[in-house]
């Protein structure tokens, strides 16, 4: 009966209390700012609260690289015993870090990941299964830069739009661009000389014809210091602009982007 | 194979987050570095300064640097497809927690502004590529998260700040809670959770071993020898 009459009581007083607190705030007592009446502090308001949680949005025109971490043997399918292809090193000729187009992915029997990847290799157009190991992060683009052989021209698509377009120099008849599917894989600036423009992009493609040519005989996107040729088949196989569009175009289009040649 | 450090975070930047955490200053952080590894690991291991000399944007860059890691994780997992063979309670669970990780590194960004730090190249090791890697490290990197979190957040200042990251720090709990329920791990293993103290990160940082360095792929003044 006792406990009844306390516990009563208590109730009772707690709802003085919370009452009482009630009426402070109504008389403009901040709330929270006498705990000694029971009222709770004040909440804290969050500086910041994420936005919405979006999912993955489709990206039907990416493509993606990776570099290559240690020099490895591709082969021709995705096992150690499979016949060799080619060597990857790490570094380009130019010294950067080599990068190879990823076409694919496959577990071998002994849950060993391979890579099918574009090879910088005569013949062009050649691929190979390096193992995943050897290769490091990947890395993503969604640009894909399309040289026209006939017209002359080279468009930049980022995706599925139009972006850049300009006349280009190709391959004389005698050393013709090579038509394909490649990459770019690293980019030059600062370099003594005008013959190249303000800026040089390598790439994966190869002359079938200069094979001996200082570096491997590469196929690059540059300037030039002679505009009045463009556009014409001029060159010994790379792909030359005039130097505010090589600019222009170097703004717009990462390394990795690929490249269609035809 | 055991891999250092310098292994692991070859640019620096997760380093350079965590000296600068620890007190240092950036030209402290690399006449450090420029000592060698020795060097760097004292420096990593030396007591942490008082609380009130760390700014809220070093804290917060730190949190953005390990979102960034989560989010690309999450996502390149989902681009690959890795994701999509999944069976589909696992393939939701991914999906949501990519999506909340990416949410996470725009508003730290956000709030950052001009000083949120660079993003960093991640080598995922190929973990991101068959389900099973996948599953195992999303596992450990949330339990490694609310560590981070619970490590930093009482040393915010502003206290609205402290408040949202306390908003992520249980978000991130119930990620690793929903990561173990997944593989059939207990939830909540213990009774509470360990706090992790910046000298303990050093530690953490070892085991994340996705930061690497990020690919030369620009040349200056070397000469082009392509064909012309």
């Amino acid at each position: 009966m006792r406990r009844a009459a306390f516990a009563v009581c208590a109730l009772g007083a707690l709802v003085a209390g919370v009452v009482a607190a009630a009426a402070g705030s109504r008389d403009g007592h901040r709330p929270g700012a006498s705990t000694a009446q029971g009222a709770l502090p004040a909440m804290v308001r969050p500086a910041f609260t994420p936005g919405p949680a979006r999912p993955l949005a489709p990206a039907p025109d990416v493509s993606r690289y990776v570099t290559v971490r240690r020099a490895a043997m591709a082969r021709r399918g995705p096992a150690a015993a499979s016949a060799p292809v080619a060597r990857v090193s790490t570094r380009t000729p130019e010294g950067t870090t080599n990068i190879v187009q990823v076409l694919g992915r496959r577990e071998d029997a002994d849950g060993r990941l391979w890579l099918r990847v574009a090879l910088a290799t005569l013949p062009n157009g050649r691929s190979g299964w390096l193992p995943r190991d050897a290769l490091g992060g990947y890395a993503s683009v969604d640009t894909h830069l399309v040289v026209d052989l006939s017209r002359l021209t080279a468009t930049l698509w980022k995706r599925g739009r139009a972006v850049f377009r300009a006349p280009v120099g190709v391959g004389q008849p005698r050393w013709p661009t090579p038509r394909g599917r490649f990459y770019v894989r690293n980019r030059l600036t600062r370099y003594a000389g005008p013959t190249y423009g303000p800026i040089a992009f390598g790439t994966s493609a190869r002359s079938e014809h200069l094979t001996d040519w200082p570096g491997g005989g590469f196929i690059g996107i540059h300037g030039t210091d002679e505009p009045g040729l463009i556009p014409g088949r001029i060159s010994h196989g790379c792909v030359r602009m005039r130097n505010r569009d090589i600019l222009a175009l170097a703004r717009l289009m990462p390394i990795g982007t690929p490249l269609a040649i035809g | 194979m055991t891999l250092t450090l310098e292994q692991l975070d070859r640019d620096e930047a997760l380093l350079e987050s965590i000296a600068i955490l620890q007190g240092e200053t950036r030209a402290g952080f690399l006449r450090k570095a420029a000592l060698g590894s020795a060097g760097m690991l004292a420096a990593l291991a030396a007591p942490a300064r008082a609380a009130d000399s760390v700014s809220d944007v070093d804290i917060l860059n730190f949190g953005l640097r390990f979102e960034r890691l989560q989010a690309t994780f999450y996502t390149q997992a989902d681009e690959l497809g890795t994701i999509h063979k999944m069976p589909a309670a696992k393939q939701r669970w991914a999906e949501v927690l990519g999506a909340h990780e990416r949410a996470h590194v725009r508003i730290l960004k956000k709030i950052l502004g001009d000083k949120a730090g660079k993003r960093p190249f991640f080598d995922f090791h190929g973990v991101t590529e068959t389900d099973d890697r996948f599953t195992r490290t999303a596992v450990a990197m949330e339990d490694l998260t609310v560590a981070l979190l619970a490590g930093v957040t009482p040393r915010v200042h502003d206290r609205r700040l402290t408040a949202a990251l306390f908003g992520l720090l249980t978000t991130e709990a119930r990620h690793a809670a929903w990561a173990r329920n997944i593989v059939g791990t207990t939830p909540a293993g213990r009774s509470v959770d360990e706090a992790r103290t910046l000298d303990s990160v050093r530690g953490t940082v070892s085991r994340t071993h996705f930061i690497a360095a990020a690919p030369r792929m620009t040349s200056r003044r070397s000469r082009p020898r392509f064909t012309g």
